[in-house]
């Protein structure tokens, strides 16, 4: 439905200076995913790239030596792996439990205790992650979690590639909700949507009241990838969404004889605890 | 002298209205804007001086809608809203009912979701911050618990800190604060903030159907990419243009909101639309088109509050009632008929 078409890049004429002049990197602006890179200057020559390519997962540069002028595809285009422009990631869970929070410490990296604002319907932010070489566009949709939103939020459920449940490990009531979620999510969303079961707030290790194992444990009962998290230091933060991010590139742009990416292994292989055995 | 500096740096960086500037905030062409705002704040301020001072007291008068598009002065916000929402005649007509609803007994689920909010409503203001003295989220939490227990239908839905919230900073009154609360969503909105939403999800529909109507391009545009209207302005809506557009531009629609109801809001919305079609046209893809919503609230264009309230009753042409009830209509019967 949102494919695009086959993408068209038109090289510069010899004498226009090309920004991916010189060995440097950038995103292709073609497919806005791969990397275009400039290959060797000519010897003496004007400045002008004699070979350049998108780099779309294990495609590698395509287009070789071209004319000023000349117009090439983009493979990840050709190749018809129409990779989506973005991915919807939706944020979703009772109210306060931090989905903003942890949208904001992966964003900009930060966290300012008490600067943050109840989230009234829904707002969005974008982020590039760069997974295995390849950039993948984000773009994060932050909901309110009050009851009565719901019944707005799930017309969003149609449109989002994958969802972040969020629970607040330090408010059980917040625990307990996620069947309820959970049954909405079923009835609402695709039914390939990638799916992670997130507990905030790790951090507060006193007021914690939700232990790690009944997480771990909802999370196998429902076949869901789980990891605890904490927006405040940071912890899984980046991790939560990187594997995401890879989730949804494997699926977009699966070549015939790549493995099968496993966001579960992945998880289990990569999450870090939080600390609270160390000490 | 240190000092002195300081303090002129710290009233530039907070606005009047306790509000933090961001660290981004353009105060070259705030400036420049605003001393030109100043002649136009001047010369209301004269007008609406004499108008007060005359025996007719205010009442509906083409004359007064005039004057209310053309900016309510601060000073006489609060009395003005008071009176045209009809705020002063119920809070005359039930003297005590307010001090009665906080002595009251409460519904702990509704305390409990109320103060979730308290927290996270202004934390850029400085006087909802938790060391503000005195600190407006003893207010604010009264304003919301109070009204919840008046309006059990409602109770609490988030939103209404912030416009409460306004309505405190702009009244510095509790009581008139309630009783404005209660005549926005009591009476000049449609059922936005009421468990399932009705009016709230009828109104983003009826957005798109004059949208459809009004700027046909962007309506295909979304159609196209299948974006949903809720899911660029159902905060217009619910928060009023709070935290969407700038503060003193939000005052301005207000003035008009409490005079001549919510079709202000789609004004407002349609005006938004209409000039940055082609800013909006632009976008190739679904998120393209979220990124756009949310970039045509900012800028000049929507910091020239006086301008801005010119074009909102010109560009968007003629909006009726008749228009709006019979869409609101057809839009309800439509969302009913899909459960």
């Amino acid at each position: 439905m949102r494919s695009r078409g086959f993408g068209e890049l038109r090289l510069g004429a010899a004498s226009a200076p090309l920004w991916f002049v010189g060995g440097r990197v950038g995103a292709c602006p073609v497919c806005t995913l791969g990397l275009l890179q400039a290959g060797e200057t000519e010897a003496g020559g004007t400045g002008s790239p004699t070979r350049v390519g998108c780099f779309v997962g294990a495609l590698g540069a395509v287009w070789g030596p071209q004319p000023p002028g000349a117009t090439v595809r983009c493979p990840s285009q050709t190749q018809s792996l129409t990779p989506r422009p973005s991915m919807q990631v939706m944020l979703v869970g009772d109210s306060g439990v931090g989905k903003t929070c942890l949208l904001v410490r992966f964003k900009d990296g930060a966290f300012l205790a008490g600067s943050f604002i109840s989230t009234v319907g829904i707002d969005f932010r974008n982020k590039v992650l760069t997974v295995d070489g390849v950039k993948v566009k984000l773009q994060i949709w932050d909901t309110a979690g009050q009851e009565r939103f719901r019944s707005v939020t799930h017309a969003y459920y149609r449109d989002a590639h994958a969802l972040l449940l969020l629970y607040d490990v330090t408010n059980k009531a917040s625990f307990d909700n996620i069947q309820a979620w959970l049954t909405e999510i079923h009835e609402y969303a695709q039914q390939d949507v990638v799916l992670m079961l997130l507990g905030n707030k790790v951090d507060s290790t006193q007021d914690r009241v939700v232990k790690r194992e009944d997480g771990e444990k909802l999370a196998k009962e429902y076949g869901v990838p789980f990891m605890e998290t904490s927006a405040k230091s940071g912890l899984n933060v980046e991790l939560a969404f990187t594997a995401i991010a890879k989730e949804l590139k494997h699926r977009s742009m699966k070549l015939p004889n790549e493995p099968r990416f496993k966001l579960h292994d992945y998880v289990k292989k990569e999450v870090r605890g939080s600390g609270c055995c160390r000490s | 002298m240190e000092s002195r500096e300081d303090g002129r740096d710290w009233a530039y960086r907070v606005d009047p209205y306790g509000f933090e500037r961001p660290e981004d905030f353009d105060y070259a062409s705030y400036e420049a804007f605003f001393s030109r705002y100043l002649v136009v704040l001047t010369r209301r301020a004269i007008k609406w001086s004499k108008l007060l001072k005359g025996n007719n007291g205010i009442q509906k008068s083409l004359k007064v809608k005039r004057y209310i598009r053309k900016g309510i002065p601060n000073e006489h916000r609060a009395l003005i809203w008071m009176i045209v929402s009809g705020a002063q005649a119920n809070m005359e007509q039930n003297p005590g009912y307010y001090h009665r609803l906080l002595e009251g007994e409460k519904n702990d689920k509704l305390v409990e979701a109320i103060k979730t909010d308290m927290n996270r409503t202004f934390p850029d203001n400085v006087k909802f911050r938790k060391t503000a003295d005195p600190c407006l989220q003893h207010v604010l939490y009264n304003v919301l618990v109070a009204y919840g227990h008046h309006n059990k239908a409602v109770g609490y839905c988030q939103g209404m800190n912030f416009i409460a919230g306004y309505l405190i900073l702009i009244t510095k009154n509790e009581e008139e604060s309630f009783w404005l609360l209660d005549a926005l969503i009591g009476r000049i909105l449609p059922d936005y903030y009421s468990p399932v939403m009705l009016g709230l999800k009828t109104d983003q529909e009826v957005l798109g159907e004059l949208v459809k109507m009004k700027v046909p391009a962007v309506a295909e545009l979304m159609e196209r990419h299948g974006v949903m209207w809720t899911l660029v302005v159902s905060r217009w809506f619910i928060c009023l243009f709070i935290d969407i557009l700038p503060v003193e531009t939000v005052l301005r629609i207000w003035d008009c909101l409490f005079y001549e109801g919510s079709k202000i809001i789609f004004r407002v919305a349609l005006t938004l639309i209409k000039q940055h079609q082609a800013f909006i046209l632009e976008a190739t893809n679904f998120p393209d088109i979220c990124d756009k919503f949310k970039q045509i609230t900012k800028g000049t264009f929507v910091t020239e509050c006086h301008s801005f309230m010119q074009k909102i009753f010109t560009d968007p042409g003629t909006l009726s009632m008749a228009t709006i009830n019979k869409l609101r209509e057809t839009c309800r019967e439509k969302l009913l008929s899909q459960g």
